[in-house]
């Protein structure tokens, strides 16, 4: 019997301790909340990510939020709703109330490439989104393995054996860029999709597949050490963390494709909030450590606002369609 | 000298009071994530990460290994005292775990699987020393083929690993494949099973499955049970693992620890199998293996080892290559990257003092973990002298704050209680659910990696057998497969004449 009072009076302890820890945390950061409800932010601003931890696109939120939270003074936890591409956190995000304290972290991708890839009613669509403002532009790379002895583009195209080529996924960017670019180089390979970017650096790297593109920040470490050969970037200007490495734009091949991030809010936010949230990111993406982050994760910042995002990414999406059928290639296997 | 010199440097790192402190606090995190199930290493090193900034990048390594390792430790406890696994890795511990715990060893079963981790992930540490660079490249020579013939001996394993009759553990295991193939298809995009739900396009998690199936299946089993018949509140004798126990199991954790290293180096499933393999290899070379499933001490020793192991040796495709090994590898890539370190080929050279900083926190992390562990199983077996009216809804609600934290979302608690209906009515009918949940983790490897040795063999199937590893895996198979009949036959003519079968056999070796 003794021994039972002594551990309730244990448990009821720890929620008094849990309890304390929570007000004070309550305290630490609520600090203007409590002053006019009305106001924003009013409370904790959530911001939602559709991929799992850990990925790139995480960790992108994870340092907007960052500087975002200190900005406006309350704090900002990253929430990881992954599934379809991101395409259910997004829906999630954009039904919820305009008022600025839930906002969404987008890939282009979802926007512009899957909708290439699966059927109609799953597509997400802009239009139900009021976009911050853009982060950063991520660049693909194709590289190849040392043991096929492939060096540039016109080995690749002259090879006399099939090669593989590896990409990340199904309606991802890794897969468009590639297929775009075996298309118009006539390039007769065979496509292996991999579920993400680190098995697909892996097979190349082994030899599993010959040829593999991939995030540029991903294959980096193992292009730097030499057990991968970079071919050639997808970006409209060389990458500046790849100066060497030819586009394939400048090979004369008409290639676009690069990821890009952006945040957003539900449609209908007031312009008082959607001002405080944009002088936030601005705030973030100024701040040392976030400019650090971009530089060793290679990515090229692409702050633009969030109009300009609409309009580049309808624009892509367009350009994609447009492309896909010109070349008659399929994202969907074939 | 070369060689130790900079190992022995890492032992300075790691003796530093910071280190030791991160280390300490790594470990515990770890451990207590571990006991719930679904909250993983991987999400928890994610919200972790801002507090590593500050730190040195060895620290801020040592830490969040820490709480990768310390996770499996954690995830025993559940898995032997509620049947609840947490990871994949650990559903075979369950089996004999469980059934131990409820003939009142309890502090046996979680005794046996410290020691057996301890003793895994230090072989694994050891292996990590001395031969990372040199089985590093293990991890790729395994392609698409190689990934195929190991899911299907590994599936293979499963049907002969359950307790049940074989054509039921077939039957679950047949259903497992079919839930594998739910969600969006990686080679066409094609919506499968999905029901036009986006929430399926991803398909099913494994904690939904293994958490119904398992932990609410048993809860609602046991409330019929009581129902019919006033059982006595569980015996918890408190015993720690006596010497015959630990004779009992030390080949066992020795077998595991070696499978678990190597299986461990491989990119994706290799802890399941892992497991999966040492359990079905204690099973298959006991002298008795009707023992197992009804409580058999090395049905746990021997995939824990192999599962604290091959946790260990996920690090050497990260440490070594660059590659990360699984979620959790992956967000320590990105915490290395974060502290302008790059993982890669060439980080043992550029970085010595990180490499060995971290491979020699694992000593002593797992040394406290064991220390941290025993007097733990004291507290923890006491978990089962609770009431089931009071232990069954907060079992019901550690399933479900699990599977929500997987990814936020309610349709996966949903779920659990889907499949915790389908877990009691699969207990009703003398279904086991572990080949069920162990062939869905598989049939998605198998799956995927089939299509894809496809594709990169041009439809040639003969290329499985003209590559050297999957050959060799699926001779494996074969024997695997054929054994048990051969046997059967064996043991047909063994109720012949002793002398007949001595000239049977002779004839065998001679043909």
């Amino acid at each position: 019997m003794k021994n039972r009072m002594t551990r309730r009076a244990m448990l009821s302890l720890t929620a008094a301790g849990a309890a304390l820890a929570l007000t004070a945390c309550g305290g630490n950061v609520g600090g203007s909340s409590d002053a006019s409800s009305a106001e924003f932010p009013n409370g904790p601003v959530t911001l939602t990510v559709g991929q799992a931890p850990g990925g790139s696109t995480d960790l992108i939120a994870r340092a907007a939020a960052e500087g975002m939270a200190e900005s406006l003074g309350v704090s900002m936890p990253v929430v990881n709703k992954p599934g379809a591409n991101g395409a259910l956190a997004t829906q999630e995000v954009a039904a919820m109330a305009p008022d600025g304290q839930n906002l969404i972290l987008l890939n282009a991708s979802l926007i512009t490439i899957t909708p290439l890839a699966v059927s109609e009613d799953e597509v997400v669509s802009l239009d139900d989104l009021d976009v911050l403002m853009g982060l950063s532009q991520d660049d693909y790379v194709m590289v190849a393995s040392t043991e096929s002895g492939v060096k540039n583009l016109d080995d690749i195209k002259n090879s006399d054996k099939k090669l593989s080529f590896g990409t990340t996924g199904v309606g991802t960017g890794s897969q468009l860029a590639q297929e775009l670019l075996m298309a118009q180089a006539n390039i007769d390979g065979t496509t292996v999709p991999f579920d993400s970017g680190s098995p697909a650096l892996t097979a190349v790297m082994g030899d599993q597949v010959q040829v593999s593109t991939v995030q540029l920040g991903e294959a980096k470490p193992q292009i730097d050490a030499g057990t991968v050969t970079p071919i050639v970037v997808f970006s409209k200007d060389r990458n500046e963390f790849l100066p060497d490495v030819p586009t394939a734009i400048e090979s004369g091949y008409e290639v676009p494709v690069s990821q890009y991030r952006a945040i957003a809010a539900p449609k209908g936010l007031n312009d008082a909030a959607k001002e405080k949230l944009v002088t936030s990111i601005q705030d973030a993406v100024a701040t040392d450590t976030y400019k650090d982050f971009n530089k060793q994760n290679m990515l090229s910042p692409h702050e633009v606002s969030g109009e300009e995002v609409v309009t580049e990414w309808n624009e892509l999406a367009a350009k994609y369609k447009e492309l896909t059928e010109e070349h008659k290639i399929s994202l969907a296997g074939k | 000298m070369e060689f130790f010199g900079p190992v022995l440097d890492g032992f300075n790192v790691v003796l530093d009071p910071t280190n030791l402190l991160y280390c300490l606090l790594g470990v515990v995190v770890g451990m207590l994530i571990g006991v719930l199930p679904g909250l993983g290493p991987a999400a928890t090193i994610a919200i972790l990460l801002p507090m590593t900034y500050g730190v040195e990048p060895v620290t801020a390594i040592i830490m969040l290994a820490g709480i990768f390792y310390g996770a499996q430790y954690g995830g025993t406890i559940t898995s032997v005292l509620l049947r609840l696994p947490g990871e994949a890795s650990s559903v075979v511990t369950v089996f004999d775990g469980y059934v131990m715990a409820k003939q009142g060893r309890a502090g046996t079963a979680l005794g046996i699987a410290a020691i057996g981790s301890f003793f895994g992930a230090t072989v694994s540490i050891i292996g990590l020393t001395f031969l990372a660079p040199l089985v590093a490249s293990f991890a790729l020579d395994f392609g698409p083929p190689e990934y195929t013939a190991l899911a299907m001996l590994g599936i293979l394993l499963v049907a002969t690993i359950s307790g049940g009759t074989k054509i039921k553990a077939i039957i679950a295991a047949a259903v497992g494949l079919f839930l594998a193939t739910v969600g969006r298809d990686g080679f066409t995009g094609a919506e499968r099973f999905t029901f036009g739900n986006l929430s399926l396009a991803d398909g099913i998690d494994f904690v939904p499955i293994a958490m119904g199936l398992f932990g609410v299946g048993e809860i609602l089993y046991n409330l019929e049970e009581r129902h019919r018949v006033a059982t006595a509140p569980m015996k918890v004798s408190n015993v720690w693992p006596k010497g015959k126990d630990i004779k009992e199991a030390s080949g066992a954790i020795g077998r595991g620890s070696v499978l678990g290293f190597f299986l461990g180096i491989l990119p994706g499933g290799g802890a399941t199998i892992a497991s999966l393999a040492s359990y079905a290899m204690e099973k298959k070379t006991a002298k008795d293996p009707s023992r197992f499933g009804k409580g058999a001490i090395e049905g746990v020793a021997g995939p824990e080892s192999a599962n604290n192991a091959a946790a260990t040796s996920s690090f050497i495709p990260l440490l070594t290559l660059g590659i990360p090994a699984n979620a959790t590898m992956a967000i320590i890539f990105g915490a290395l990257l974060i502290q302008g370190i790059t993982p890669g080929p060439q980080l043992i050279s550029n970085d010595p003092e990180l490499f060995w900083g971290v491979v020699n926190s694992m000593y002593i992390g797992n040394i406290l973990l064991l220390i941290m562990s025993i007097p733990l199983i004291g507290v923890f077996v006491r978990i089962l002298r609770i009431r089931a009216a009071i232990l069954a809804p907060i079992t019901a609600l550690i399933t479900m704050l699990g599977a929500y934290t997987i990814r936020n979302s309610m349709f996966d608690v949903l779920l659990v209680v889907i499949f915790g209906a389908i877990g009691y009515l699969m207990k009703k009918f003398g279904f086991e659910p572990g080949p069920l949940v162990l062939a869905f983790v598989l049939g998605s490897l198998l799956e995927s990696n089939l299509r894809r040795s496809l594709l990169v063999l041009e439809g040639d199937p003969t290329g499985f057998f003209t590559r050297p590893i999957s050959a060799t895996l699926l001779v494996l198979f074969v024997v695997v497969a054929v054994w048990p009949m051969i046997k059967s036959v064996i043991d047909k003519r063994k109720s012949g004449s002793l002398a007949a079968l001595a000239t049977q056999e002779k004839e065998k070796e001679n043909a």
